[in-house]
């Protein structure tokens, strides 16, 4: 079996709404999967459907080869939207889960993962008195207690603080790379896509727009981004800008963002029709593009 | 069924139990509080009545009592996971419905049994009142059929609660009062109006409270009453999980499961 994770023409309604219009994408094993998008996008959606909490209205899913429900065993979620028991201790709640997942050396497995996230200190501690942060800590200990060949993240990153996202991801690459846990790992934080995932789908309004390694997907901008600040002044920035070959990609007041081929970029070359009128620059910086560029790009090509 | 996954929800309830003062109040204060104002009017109540007055206010709340406790043990450990937004890490893990149910009724038929030797050992301090005067076999035959109903009614409720989210919990608490008019705990059946007799019938705590009251009296059971409690319970409990399992069914179809409030 080449894919731990077949999802086919994947379809759920609530109601009129369409939340997935039918998407599908096929995940390798020991591949970190990212499905990135925007709020409302379907991303929790799927990764719900996936984790046989919400029933899919058309479509066909397998998980290691099996229906989502006949493998939850070897698989596991986290999200920093749902909770653990609020009432319960720290290694109370996962003493729970180890059980449920039935792990051997269960008492062994919560101290080392209790340790990893830093939570040592707050063990018998109850859920609830723990901040956002710790408790998505939490959460994320108990979607490894059963070292799930299959892992569902679900913005399992949010309200951490930068020093412990990192590190999260740094865990989650580590779990890849010596365990081959397979990981779909949804997020609307681009630059942590970009560093995690072997390969994105973009979803947009229920639909995939586009799937792709992060450097292939890249590349379907082949632009610099300059950004350029400007000391404010009466000269018609934007006449002089529409005169250039460039993208305009943002302009405010005397901000503006532009696109330039890169093969032809030269920065002299822009910059001194705008210095000749007069124009003086008080900021500039030069950019590869991001995933942020390029789902603007996709989104807004599909808009159209 | 698997055994673990039973264990491992038992032992969920327990740390539940012990970390949280109103569970453990469940169990000891409000049946105690029920015992006491039942069992002091029947101080009062038999100067006129005679003794056989006793039988029927403490025997009644006894039973009454843990009746309630089965009910209520089921909704509001369900409840528990709503309130602690749980139900996400709980169903996505390998535990099935049936694994949920079975675990839950386990936990709140021992609950139930506390709850009812605290009170017959206090019933027998404060007002000499014996429970198993009716004969331990008869007893024990009415209490498993009311502890059945309970189960049913309980699972009932968490069935409406998973359907339509904790806007109803308040049926975890009222749902069995609404019951109790109708049941006969504390008066026979013959003193109420005929059309509210037309209903009460229908309930096996109607027939397990006039056979109760008939075994202190005659010391005898009356078996149509047994046959009908424990008949009706079977077809309930039947019916009783098939919705609790379409309410979940339809949980997981609306999302109401994955719900972030």
């Amino acid at each position: 079996m080449r894919y731990a994770v077949e999802v086919s023409n994947l379809k759920k309604s609530y109601g009129k709404f369409q939340a997935l219009k039918g998407i599908s994408f096929k995940i390798r094993k020991g591949e970190i999967f990212g499905l990135l998008g925007p709020n409302g996008a379907g991303k929790s959606t799927a990764i719900n459907i996936l984790a046989d909490l919400l029933t899919k209205d058309s479509g066909r899913i397998r998980i290691l080869g099996k229906e989502p429900r006949d493998v939850k065993e070897k698989m596991n979620v986290a999200t920093a939207y749902s909770w653990m028991n609020g009432i319960l201790k720290v290694h109370e709640n996962l003493r729970i889960f180890a059980r449920l997942y039935n792990i051997p050396n269960a008492e062994e497995r919560i101290d080392y993962l209790i340790d990893l996230f830093g939570l040592t200190e707050l063990r018998n501690k109850k859920a609830y008195t723990l901040s956002s942060g710790e408790a998505t800590r939490l959460n994320i200990c108990k979607g490894l207690i059963n070292k799930p060949d299959v892992l569902l993240l679900d913005e399992c990153t949010v309200g951490l603080d930068p020093e412990v996202a990192a590190k999260t991801r740094r865990i989650i690459k580590n779990l890849q790379k010596k365990e081959s846990t397979t990981i779909l790992f949804t997020s609307h934080i681009m630059h942590e896509v970009e560093q995690l995932c072997n390969r994105i789908a973009f979803l947009s309004h229920g639909k995939i727009l586009k799937i792709g390694t992060t450097k292939s997907i890249k590349k379907l901008i082949d632009r610099q981004i300059v950004r350029i600040e400007f000391i404010p002044g009466r000269k018609p920035i934007e006449k002089i800008l529409k005169k250039l070959d460039v993208d305009i990609l943002y302009l405010k007041k005397n901000k503006v963002s532009i696109g330039v081929r890169q093969k032809k970029f030269k920065l002299h070359e822009m910059l001194h029709p705008i210095l000749k009128a007069g124009i003086r620059i008080k900021d500039l910086h030069v950019r590869k593009p991001t995933l942020d560029d390029v789902f603007i790009k996709i989104a807004g090509e599909k808009a159209e | 069924m698997r055994g673990y996954i039973v264990k491992a929800m038992l032992l969920k309830y327990w740390y539940i139990t012990k970390n949280r003062l109103d569970r453990i109040f469940d169990v000891f204060y409000w049946p105690l509080m029920s015992l006491m104002i039942w069992g002091f009017t029947t101080y009062y109540l038999r100067d006129f009545t005679g003794n056989f007055i006793i039988n029927i206010l403490v025997g009644g709340t006894v039973l009454w009592v843990f009746f309630h406790r089965a009910q209520q043990d089921i909704t509001s450990y369900t409840l528990e996971d709503f309130w602690s937004r749980n139900l996400y890490n709980l169903f996505s893990s390998p535990m099935r419905w049936s694994e949920f149910v079975v675990s839950i009724v386990i936990f709140g038929l021992l609950r139930a049994v506390i709850t009812f030797f605290f009170l017959a050992v206090l019933s027998f301090i404060l007002f000499a009142f014996n429970i198993f005067g009716a004969g331990i076999f008869a007893i024990a035959l009415f209490a498993s059929a009311l502890m059945m109903f309970g189960w049913i009614i309980g699972l009932f409720v968490a069935a409406l609660i998973f359907r339509y989210g904790m806007r109803i919990q308040v049926f975890a608490w009222s749902f069995a009062w609404l019951i109790q008019p109708f049941s006969a705990v504390f008066y026979p059946l013959a003193s109420m109006p005929i059309w509210i007799q037309r209903i009460s019938i229908v309930f096996p705590t109607t027939h397990i409270f006039e056979g109760l009251r008939y075994a202190f009296q005659h010391n005898t059971i009356l078996w149509n009453h047994v046959a009908y409690a424990f008949g009706i319970n079977a077809i309930l409990i039947v019916v009783a999980c098939w919705i609790f399992k379409k309410s979940l069914d339809t949980a997981k179809k609306k999302g109401l499961l994955t719900r972030r409030e």
